[in-house]
């Protein structure tokens, strides 16, 4: 469903266009998804991910901070929410997909701008993780699973203790080496 | 936003729920209105299709 363009004037250049990271996360989900699921997706972006599964589920619902994001994602057909997180959002949901800021940032290197928003991920590149793990088991239903993507700059095996600690076991379930060595991981996270 | 979006909405701040107000509407969605919480006495707008449950200035 495509919609009318409206009178906010989204920037795209504002918003973080599919990249490797995205087309990972969608070819992982739309292997993970089911046709019962209610799927939510945190940081939704351009929209990528979100209009490609809009069929494969039962509901869908995205969130991004960014209204330039908000309202480019709303314009290809994705049912978008403006909050923090999913802070607005009330579960219970089968399936959580995130492809959160995990660049680890110094405070002198901020710029901030919307992109940047969807890129700084602290000193440690951990810090938006660390906020999401403590949201999800209010949001995730009993046998619910969570995608997250990750990369190796991020420090996965800090993720993953960051994981064990906030009640999920992780399984690494894709993984794609990248322009300059990084590699990209994304995690199946389940409660324990 | 679509009206069955409308059930899994909460207070961004204290997650209780919220009262819909409609002002625009067409066959498909919600086009503009307010979602208001009467425990914070906060209203946060749905604006060109979009609900923002980000925290509001009051």
């Amino acid at each position: 469903m495509q919609r009318s363009q409206t009178s906010f004037h989204a920037d795209p250049n504002q918003v973080y266009q599919p990249a490797e990271d995205s087309f990972l996360l969608l070819k992982t989900a739309k292997s993970e998804v089911k046709p019962s699921d209610r799927v939510l997706e945190i940081g939704v972006g351009s929209g990528y991910v979100s209009s490609g599964l809009l069929s494969s589920c039962q509901l869908l619902v995205a969130t991004d901070k960014n209204p330039h994001a908000a309202t480019i994602a709303y314009a290809s057909g994705v049912p978008v929410v403006r909050t923090n997180l999913a802070a607005g959002l009330r579960g219970p949901f089968d399936l959580i997909l995130f492809n959160p800021p995990y660049l680890p940032t110094d405070p002198s290197e901020r710029i901030d701008d919307w992109l940047e928003l969807a890129l700084d991920g602290g000193p440690s590149g951990r810090d938006v993780i660390i906020r999401f793990l403590q949201e999800i088991p209010s949001l995730l239903s009993s046998e619910g699973r969570v995608l997250l993507l990750i990369s190796s700059l991020t420090g996965p095996e800090e993720v993953e203790d960051l994981v064990r600690k906030n009640g999920f076991v992780s399984t690494p379930v894709a993984e794609e080496r990248v322009e300059g060595g990084e590699i990209l991981l994304i995690l199946r996270l389940t409660r324990c | 936003m679509k009206r069955e979006l409308y059930d899994i909405l909460c207070c961004p701040v204290c997650k209780g729920d919220l009262e819909l107000v409609v002002k625009e509407e067409n066959d498909v969605e919600i086009l503009t209105g307010s979602l208001i919480c009467h425990a914070c006495s906060v209203t946060y707008p749905i604006e060109e299709g979009i609900p923002n449950l980000l925290p509001q200035n009051i």
